[in-house]
């Protein structure tokens, strides 16, 4: 489902070139649920931009699906984006002149399907927000404002969903309710998961482990 | 997509990210539209006020009679007319008094624009008049009473014809600024003139027909006219009516249009600085769409639709704000306002729109454009950097833009000239100033203990961001420095031209022996005087000893002409010298000094032989220089001077102006009584007229100074804005640190300050620039550089960007800085 071939990340500072991934090679099973731990500066949250497309490769490839994402463009990868990957981000990322139910429209809107409202809304029902389609997210607690972000992801049922530190700006009963509802999620649309976190409680509930240290991969 | 534009701008709008985008297009707008529906209506309104020195709209003249066919025209195409006739004649009274007096006689329209006047005792108070003299009356020159000894209700004779004196003659609108070889005034009624026979074929007379009505309708007839004028046959304008106020309203109309030009510029400015604020907070919005599968392409048609919705609204919001501005303007200015000006038509607002499109496409869609490239890498970094450096070929377009809306709106490249190379001089010094904070290496490193050091390094670590924001602010700068030094000098020197104390009598005739007697008679009187002038009338007739043509009806510029001739041992008072050199005290030789203006209408240069009739003798003079003198001072000027002792021969009178108040007036019936061949002509009324248009126009330019103020400010402000979010981050995290709050503020106010003390002097270099190419080229004034412009545009500069940048930065230290980190 998810191959990559010693995939590397290079930046240029101050004249020379920082190497971040040093050559990562690994496959995700479709269906599988993959936690990428790690330490701060380990490269994770790189190779998840790499892994959904968000980011090009200095070297190596990514393939999803059996597309290998270093032969689209940017718009060729957007559009793949959309219609095969969700995400989920620690900072929640809602656009916060939308209303919840116009967030989780965005997407659907994005790639024309019909019915959006509905649509939108049965996933906010899904994730008990029901009741605030019309709030912004300025008025939802973090956690509800996270919700969002888990119908806004799966609400396009992406055959992939990618998560960075979901619960990285919750508090841990919050946090853990998300986390139920992730998986539970994950399992009804028999999405693939891929997680970036620092908490290894939560990389235990997903099939796989994979360390990263210092932008390689290493046996646990 | 289906998203469409109108939901993302309410969105945006809730959301409170358009509001500066969308007030600094409005105001370009408004400031636009505004300025120039309002320019519009005040030229309407000035040249309205000018056609009072023709008494009407239009005005033909010739020395035949005109055909009253014309007049038949004119009241088809819904004109007014009326017909005036102008000659010399003597006037009798009794057995014993004479005198030759300048007829003036008109039909019951005369005047159609303007204001006549009488009085009911010689140089005593003027009463508005509703129309001239009835049939067998007429109106006499204060001055005629004394000199013919008469009384209101006593008879006076024209050739065969006896008339009723009703009233004294005091001003009549056309009655202009010319009087050499005038007599006093005598106003009768047009019907009356076949009756005295005074007027032959042959006579020397002026004929004239005078038409009024709505712009288009003299427009329509004014073109139907010109064709049918003969040789002799003249349609005279303002400018011949009266050149001192023709010249200060094209002036104040150069000034509006700068002004106008400016707010265009600025307008530009401060939506380009709003549009990469926009831009800059959208980047997150857009990379959130994009990580969801929005592509360049649908990103760049979601802002590009927006940004068209948002210029409609933008612009309809704009044009009623210009309306607003210029109805404000009107209202504050009624007052001062002879006349009501017309409607300004759809043009202003025509400029207005096309500013806005201009504005959007140039200025706001090129940061805008960038958003589709932003990566969608940022929902996963935020501190990946912005897509932000403009490209040169947006700055050139933005320059372009610039250019031609100025070009268009001002229709003056010569003015467009001036302004860009201002603009070219605080953007190359700026870049220039970029290029050597950031060679400089780093100075010093950020040091939280002192607030010059931690200054110090804010300004280095943002250099390329600082020479810009120094660019932009020293453009506003300098715009409001542009105009308020051109503002200065013009309003100076309409005062200089005429200070309050300005001559405003005129005195002619007066015999050599004369002289000590009516400077006795002056000083005892306690008034003022010009000095005293000889003048010998001549007529030039050959140039190089090539005679010129002599007929007086042919517009020819080089031909045979009576003129006044004075001597003087050195260069008269307020005048220059062009070309040559002044001779030296006590030279007799055959040399002679020409007026500029006068020298190229008759293609004379320095060296030139020049041939005279003095009398009956012929003189034949030599160039020696060219002079510049000032027309509009109210002192005596002279075309030709010569060296007193070549001239002292001739037969000669004298001339000299003064001042004169108007309840001083009545000293002239004793002095007329005692000097009665002496030629006293009131010009109190043209100087009050003239003054009074220049005041107005003074008042209007302070106006539109004040409204540019504010735009400039604005784009100050929208300059301080578009850098604060950086300084916020950086200082409530010293804040949060523990830095005291006089720390932060300190080093803020220097920063600011010191970015403003380098616009403040690159703005004064270039205004300073502009205003000597306006002033040469455009205004046709003399440049001097202005030295208190230096500190106070450096000071200013410094005053203003320091305060506008604290002021703007306070909130970092008045809530908590987590609340500031989140909101940023």
């Amino acid at each position: 489902m998810i191959k990559c071939n010693n995939l590397q990340k290079r930046v240029p500072i101050a004249g020379h070139e920082l190497e971040i991934l040093k050559g990562i090679t690994l496959e995700i099973k479709s269906g599988e649920s993959v936690a990428i731990i790690g330490a701060s500066g380990s490269g994770k949250s790189t190779l998840l931009g790499l892994l959904a497309g968000l980011d090009e490769a200095s070297g190596g490839s990514v393939t999803i699906n059996g597309t290998d994402l270093g032969t689209l463009d940017e718009d060729g990868r957007a559009r793949f984006r959309g219609e095969h990957i969700g995400f989920v981000f620690q900072s929640f990322q809602l656009l916060p002149a939308l209303t919840a139910l116009e967030n989780v429209m965005l997407p659907l809107e994005l790639q024309g399907q019909s019915n959006v409202t509905e649509q939108a809304e049965h996933y906010l029902k899904r994730v008990e927000l029901d009741a605030r389609l019309g709030h912004y997210p300025l008025q939802l607690s973090g956690g509800e404002q996270q919700r969002v972000a888990l119908a806004r992801a799966f609400a396009s049922r992406p055959a992939i969903l990618f998560a960075d530190e979901p619960t990285g700006n919750l508090d841990s009963r919050t946090g853990d309710r998300i986390i139920d509802l992730v998986f539970e999620l994950n399992r009804e649309e028999g999405t693939t998961l891929v997680l970036v976190t620092h908490d290894s409680a939560l990389a235990d509930r997903c099939d796989r482990r994979l360390r990263l240290d210092g932008g390689a991969l290493v046996k646990e | 997509m289906s998203m469409t534009a109108t939901r993302m701008l309410a969105r945006d709008w809730r959301g409170g990210e358009l509001g500066v985008l969308v007030m600094a297009l409005v105001l370009a707008v408004g400031v636009v539209s505004g300025i120039s529906a309002f320019t519009t209506k005040l030229q309407n309104a000035l040249v309205q006020e000018s056609h009072r020195f023709l008494a009407a709209d239009a005005v033909v003249s010739s020395g035949r009679p005109l055909p009253d066919q014309w007049l038949r025209q004119a009241k088809i195409d819904g004109l007014q007319s009326a017909k005036t006739l102008s000659f010399p004649s003597m006037v009798y009274a009794g057995d014993d008094n004479m005198y030759l007096a300048s007829i003036k006689a008109v039909s019951e329209e005369y005047p159609l624009r303007g204001q006549l006047t009488y009085g009911i005792e010689p140089f005593g108070e003027t009463v508005p008049a509703t129309a001239g003299p009835a049939r067998g009356e007429v109106w006499l020159d204060s001055r005629l009473f004394s000199l013919l000894d008469v009384a209101l209700q006593d008879q006076v004779v024209i050739g065969d014809q006896p008339f009723l004196v009703v009233a004294v003659a005091r001003t009549e609108p056309d009655q202009g600024a010319s009087f050499y070889g005038f007599g006093p005034r005598v106003l009768m009624h047009y019907d009356d003139i076949p009756a005295t026979g005074v007027v032959q074929p042959g006579s020397r007379v002026e004929y004239r027909q005078l038409y009024a009505g709505s712009e288009a309708d003299v427009k329509t007839f004014s073109r139907w006219l010109q064709p049918q004028l003969q040789d002799g046959q003249k349609a005279l304008s303002v400018e011949e009516g009266q050149p001192s106020i023709s010249n200060a309203l094209a002036r104040a109309e150069s000034f509006l249009l700068l002004a106008g030009s400016l707010a265009v510029v600025l307008a530009g400015v401060a939506v380009a600085l709003a549009a990469r604020r926009f831009s800059e907070r959208h980047h997150d919005y857009v990379a959130i769409i994009k990580s969801i599968g929005a592509t360049s392409g649908a990103v760049n048609r979601l802002y590009a639709s927006s940004l068209l919705l948002l210029g409609l609204i933008a612009t309809a919001m704009g044009c009623g704000l210009g309306f607003a501005i210029q109805a404000v303007f009107f209202e504050l200015f009624a007052e001062q306002l002879p006349v009501q000006p017309g409607s300004s038509g759809m043009r202003p607002y025509a400029i207005g729109a096309a500013t806005s499109i201009t504005c959007l496409f140039c200025f706001a869609w090129p940061p805008l454009r960038r958003l589709g490239q932003a990566s969608p890498l940022r929902v996963l970094r935020r501190d990946l950097p912005l897509e932000g450096g403009r490209a040169i070929s947006d700055y050139l377009l933005g320059l372009l833009a610039v250019v031609l809306l100025m070009w268009w709106y001002s229709g003056d490249w010569k003015l467009t000239l001036a302004v860009l190379a201002g603009l070219a001089v605080t953007v190359g010094l700026g870049l220039g100033l970029a290029l050597t904070l950031l060679r400089g290496g780093r100075l010093v490193g950020m040091s939280a203990g002192n607030i010059w050091r931690l200054a110090l390094a804010g300004l280095q670590r943002r250099g390329l961001a600082n020479a810009l924001q120094v660019v932009i602010f020293s453009m506003a700068i300098m715009m409001l420095l542009v105009l308020l030094l051109v503002r200065t000098s013009l309003i100076d020197e309409w005062q200089t031209q005429l200070p309050a104390d300005a001559p405003n009598h005129f005195m002619l005739n007066i015999g050599p022996e004369e002289v000590p007697a009516i400077e006795s008679v002056l000083s005892e009187e306690g008034v003022v005087r010009e000095a005293f002038y000889p003048m010998i009338r001549g007529r030039i007739m050959s140039v190089n000893s090539e005679e010129l043509v002599s007929t007086e009806d042919v517009e020819e510029q080089r031909r045979q002409r009576e003129i006044n001739l004075t001597w003087s041992d050195g260069l008269p008072k307020d005048n220059t010298l062009v070309a040559g050199q002044w001779w030296s005290a006590g030279n007799d030789q055959a040399l002679v000094s020409l007026e500029e203006d006068f020298a190229e209408r008759l293609g004379i240069k320095v060296g030139d032989s020049v041939g005279f009739l003095i009398g009956s003798q012929p003189l034949e003079a030599q160039v020696t220089s060219i002079r510049a003198l000032d027309w509009q001072s109210m002192r005596p000027n002279f075309y030709l001077v010569f060296p007193p002792k070549l001239l002292a021969a001739y037969p000669s009178t004298f001339m000299t102006s003064f001042h004169l108040e108007v309840a001083d007036k009545a000293f002239l019936n004793r002095f007329i009584r005692r000097f009665p061949t002496v030629t006293v002509i009131e010009m109190d009324a043209v100087v009050e007229q003239v003054r009074g248009i220049i005041e107005q126009v003074s008042a209007a330019i302070n106006l539109v100074l004040v409204v540019i103020l504010a735009a400039g400010g604005l784009v100050l402000v929208a300059g301080v804005q578009a850098s604060v979010d950086a300084r916020m981050h950086e200082s409530a995290i010293l804040r949060a640190l523990g830095a005291p709050r006089r720390l932060i503020l300190g080093s803020l106010l220097i920063e600011f300050a010191t970015l403003g003390l380098f616009a403040g002097f690159l703005a004064t270099v270039a205004a300073e620039l502009s205003v000597a190419i306006l002033q040469i080229l455009v205004m046709d004034m003399r440049y001097t550089p202005t030295v208190w412009i230096w500190p106070l545009g450096i000071l200013l500069g410094a005053l203003i960007i320091g305060s506008l940048g604290v002021a703007s930065c306070r909130k970092v230290v008045s809530v908590s800085p987590v609340t500031v980190l989140r909101e940023l």
